[in-house]
Formats: C-alpha cells, structure tokens, sequence
C-alpha cells in the first residue's frame, strides 16, 4: 500500500514540477497565449470544453478508433509474426514488403487510403493499424525465435503437434518480447489515429488540433486537445502493463 | 535376474528393444552412431556407459522417436513397432529437467496427459499420485523456479512416468545433482524400478551408478558409437551404495573400468585412473 501512495506522490510532485516549469516560461518569455498559452489559460479552455461537450464528442471519436485501430493492427501483427517466426520462407517472402510498408511515411499514405477505403471509419481504422503493426509483428517473431529449443524437444518427444507447439509453448514463451512490442504499438496507435483524422475526417482530437490550430488561432484549445491524447496514451499504455502482469507470472 | 551375453541377440524374441546395424549420420557428415546392434529383454535394467560424444544421447533420441535412424532399424515392444514420439510406449527424462517455466508443477508433470487431451479430473488424480511417488506432494503449484535442481529432476521423472510407459529411457538424469544427492536419487530410482518392474535404459557416466543400478552394462567406443562389451551385474537386489566396496562389486567394476580402457587411449580416459 505504501507504495502505491508513494508512487501516486511521485507522479503528483512531477507533474507539479512540470507545471511550476511551464509557467515560469510563459512568465519570463512574456509570450501571447497563441504561441504559448500559460497552464491556467489552457486549464481554463479545456473546463470551457468539457462543459460545451466538444471535447467528449471529439474524444470518443478518436477513442473508437484507436480501440479498433490497436485490435486489428494486434492481432494482425502477432498471427504474421507467429508466421514469420516459424517460418523462414515466410519471412523471407513477406518482410521486404513489411519493411517497405514501415519505411514509407505513413502521412503521404493515409490520404490514399482513405480514398481507396471509403473515408470512413474504416479507412481510419486501417491507417491506424498499419502503423501498429510493425513493433508488435517484428517482436513476435523475435519472441517466438527464442523459444528454448530444449522445451521445444521436450514437447516434441512427448507427441505435441506443431499446434500444440505454437499454442502451448512458443506463444507463451514469447509472451513478454511480444508485450513490449504491444506497449510500443499501442503509443503508435494514438498518434495512428490522429493521422488518419487528418487524412479525412470531420471529428476527432486530430480535427480538433486543426480546427484549433489552423481555424480559429485557439492554442489553448490545441493544447487540450494535446494533454488529452497525452492522457489517452498514458492510460492504454497502462492498461497494456496492467494485462501484462497478469498474463506473465513467471 | 543377471542378463546373459546370447540374450542380447536383436534376433531373441520377445525383446522389449531390439537395435540392428543401427547407423545415425548428422547433416554435417558427422557419424554418431556406426553398426550399433543390442537387443533388451523386457523388463531388465540396462545401463549405457561411454565417453562424450559417443552417441548415447544420440541412441536415446532414435529410440524416443525424436531423430529417424540413418542406417538400420530399431523396433520396439512385441509387436516390434518403429519408435513414434508421443505414442505412450517411451518415457524419456533429460539431462536437463526441462520444465515449462509458467506451468506449475502439477501442470508440468501431466503436460503428456493434457497434450492427450486427457480429462481435467483424471489428470490431476494421475498428476497427485505421480508427485506422491516421488515425493514431491508438498509441491504440486510451485512453480519450477522455486524448486531445487533435484526437485526438479524429480518432477521431470515424475513426467516421464505419467504415462505408465513399458520403457524408460533416461539420459544422465542425475548429472547435474552433487554426487551425496545422486547417491540418494539412484537409491530412489531402483525403488520406484523395483516397485513396478519396466524396461529401463539409462545413460551416464558413472560406474558406480551403473553397477548399482543395471542388470547389464553396455560400454561403448568413441564415435561414432559402437557396442563395446557387454557387462553382466549379477548382484542381488535391492542393492546398498556401499556394494562397490563389496569385493564382487569391486570385480565388476574392474571389468567395466577394463572394457572403457580397451576402447579409450588411456591418457583419454578418465575409467583408468587411481
């Protein structure tokens, strides 16, 4: 108990910190509130924000696809990985392309794929996965390239089909390379459905941020639109650590 | 009890194990095993002994099903089957206990039944009595890293024995543990043998081991591995740790030492000293 009281001081006192900070910026730089507004400013918009019910509606647009966004990219990427990993044809088939689609700027693609598929939830959904996919995929196959080849044998030896070898040992022995790539793609995914919004859209924290940004010259709005999907990161980054540990017991 | 030198014909029937011209070459061109040929009666207790890299694990590993003979054939049982891993008929214990880190160690000790599909209650009934019986009932849900290596090796025993199978094959299963530990582990062994007789090959390095615990001791060449001589342990059961200090103990002991030398340069061997 202590430490979860110690731990919750910790990040009250750096979030303290960091506050302290920024207004001592906007104090000393003397900046208008368009450039760099001051903590209260923007604590001010976002109560503003909350109460008008533009945030929540912008927020749970974005919260929806990054929830798709994060499953589909997931699950995708670990089924691959599994593939890429137990086979080196696979691998050596598919991770060009795998690489390639990563090497490309997801920004230049998001706006031909939301052409291609229909501009709608879909489209966004898909662009979110894409950029998911590589970190949990490559930590999957690399997860799954460590198994212990004793155990490996030892399963073997006892009848275990090339099934039961993936489901009762290579997953489970991969579990915690492919949970690091989960907790690096789910960060991915936030910023996933940003570009897909900006792409095409018409709601979300991404057209928040251009609404505020570009139309109405509102920084502080921008900024809440920012903390809030600082926030949203933290939390499903959390969430992922919090499977984790329950997951992984060994 | 004593196994005569004629009963190791492959030809003999009614042989738990029979291995002919058995020849196992690796994809690198290395021989492991040459013209290897032994037959083992059911129920006996064989111990194979031999320096590194001989081909024993080799020889355990064809006989598990686990690695297909390059040259002649190996059959099993009275029907004379090829070895199929999985089938029920092998158990195989490791030099290393080879447990599943995450599973508990209940859970690792019916993984051959559960791999089976066999029914939750019946694998934990099956589980429980094969911990009790190597006495590891006090640590059915502890995970294998909170066990010690010899309860480990014990658990890995315990796996190999769920399935009731006709033959065992053990691999050094005691090499790790410190020589008083071991001491008491083939203590162990011959009783859980003796309380339910089955065909056991074993391999290890140690003489003491062999002649405390075989009917019959195969030594074998350098590889790529060969049958060298056959030694018949005709001691009575159950047998004490202090045999090999007995003087027929001590003559059986210099007959293997005698056999290892013949096929090992003695500047080699570690059988010939002292």
């Amino acid at each position: 108990m202590g430490g979860i009281v110690s731990r919750i001081g910790a990040a009250l006192l750096s979030f303290a910190v960091f506050g302290a900070f920024w207004k001592l910026v906007t104090v000393v730089g003397g900046y208008p509130d368009y450039i760099l507004p001051a903590p209260e400013v923007v604590a001010e918009r976002g109560l503003r924000a909350i109460v008008s019910g533009i945030l929540w509606q912008h927020t749970a647009v974005t919260l929806v696809e990054i929830v798709l966004g994060f499953a589909v990219g997931a699950v995708a990427a670990i089924a691959t990985g599994v593939a890429l990993g137990k086979s080196l044809l696979i691998e050596r088939v598919l991770s060009p392309y795998i690489v390639a689609a990563q090497a490309v700027p997801i920004l230049a693609l998001a706006p031909l794929l939301d052409i291609w598929f229909g501009g709608g939830l879909l489209a966004r959904v898909l662009i979110c996965a894409l950029i998911v996919f590589f970190p949990i995929a490559i930590a999957t196959m690399v997860g799954i390239r460590s198994t212990d080849p004793l155990l490996a044998e030892m399963l073997r030896s006892l009848g275990a089909t090339p099934r039961q070898l993936t489901t009762r040992l290579e997953i489970p022995s991969a579990l915690p390379v492919i949970f690091g790539g989960l907790r690096v793609g789910v960060t991915l995914a936030v910023i996933g459905a940003v570009v897909a919004e900006w792409a095409g859209a018409s709601s979300g924290l991404g057209v928040l941020i251009n609404i505020a940004n570009q139309g109405l010259f509102d920084t502080p709005l921008m900024f809440v639109a920012l903390t809030t999907l600082a926030v949203i990161g933290l939390a499903f980054y959390g969430l992922v650590v919090l499977v984790e540990r329950r997951l992984i017991t060994h | 009890m004593a196994t005569t030198f004629d009963r190791s014909d492959p030809a003999t029937p009614g042989l738990a194990v029979r291995i002919e011209g058995l020849g196992v070459t690796f994809p690198g061109g290395t021989q492991a095993i040459s013209d290897f040929t032994l037959g083992v009666e059911p129920g006996s207790f064989t111990a194979i002994i031999g320096p590194n890299g001989c081909g024993k694990s080799t020889l355990l590993r064809v006989l598990a099903g686990l690695l297909p003979p390059t040259k002649g054939r190996v059959r099993l049982g009275d029907a004379g089957m090829e070895p199929h891993a999985g089938d029920g008929r092998v158990g195989l214990a490791f030099q290393q206990p080879r447990l599943v880190p995450w599973l508990s160690t209940l859970d690792n000790v019916v993984l051959p039944l559960s791999l089976d599909r066999v029914a939750a209650a019946e694998r934990g009934a099956r589980g429980r009595e094969a911990l009790e019986r190597v006495g590891l009932s006090g640590s059915a849900e502890r995970r294998p890293r909170e066990l010690s290596g010899g309860m480990q090796q014990r658990a890995a025993l315990a796996r190999a024995l769920i399935s009731d199978p006709p033959l065992l094959l053990l691999d050094e299963p005691f090499s790790a543990l410190d020589a008083l530990t071991r001491e008491g582990f083939d203590l162990e062994l011959q009783r859980l043998w003796l309380d339910r007789p089955r065909t056991v090959i074993l391999v290890t390095h140690s003489v003491g081991e062999a002649i405390a615990l075989a009917d019959r001791i195969v030594t074998m060449t350098a590889r790529p591995g060969r049958v060298a001589r056959l030694v018949a342990v005709d001691l009575p059961r159950p047998r004490r740790i202090e045999l090999l200090g007995e003087r027929r103990g001590a003559e059986i002991e210099a007959e293997v030492r005698r056999a290892l030398a013949e096929v090992h340069p003695p500047e080699l061997s570690p059988w010939v000293a002292s």
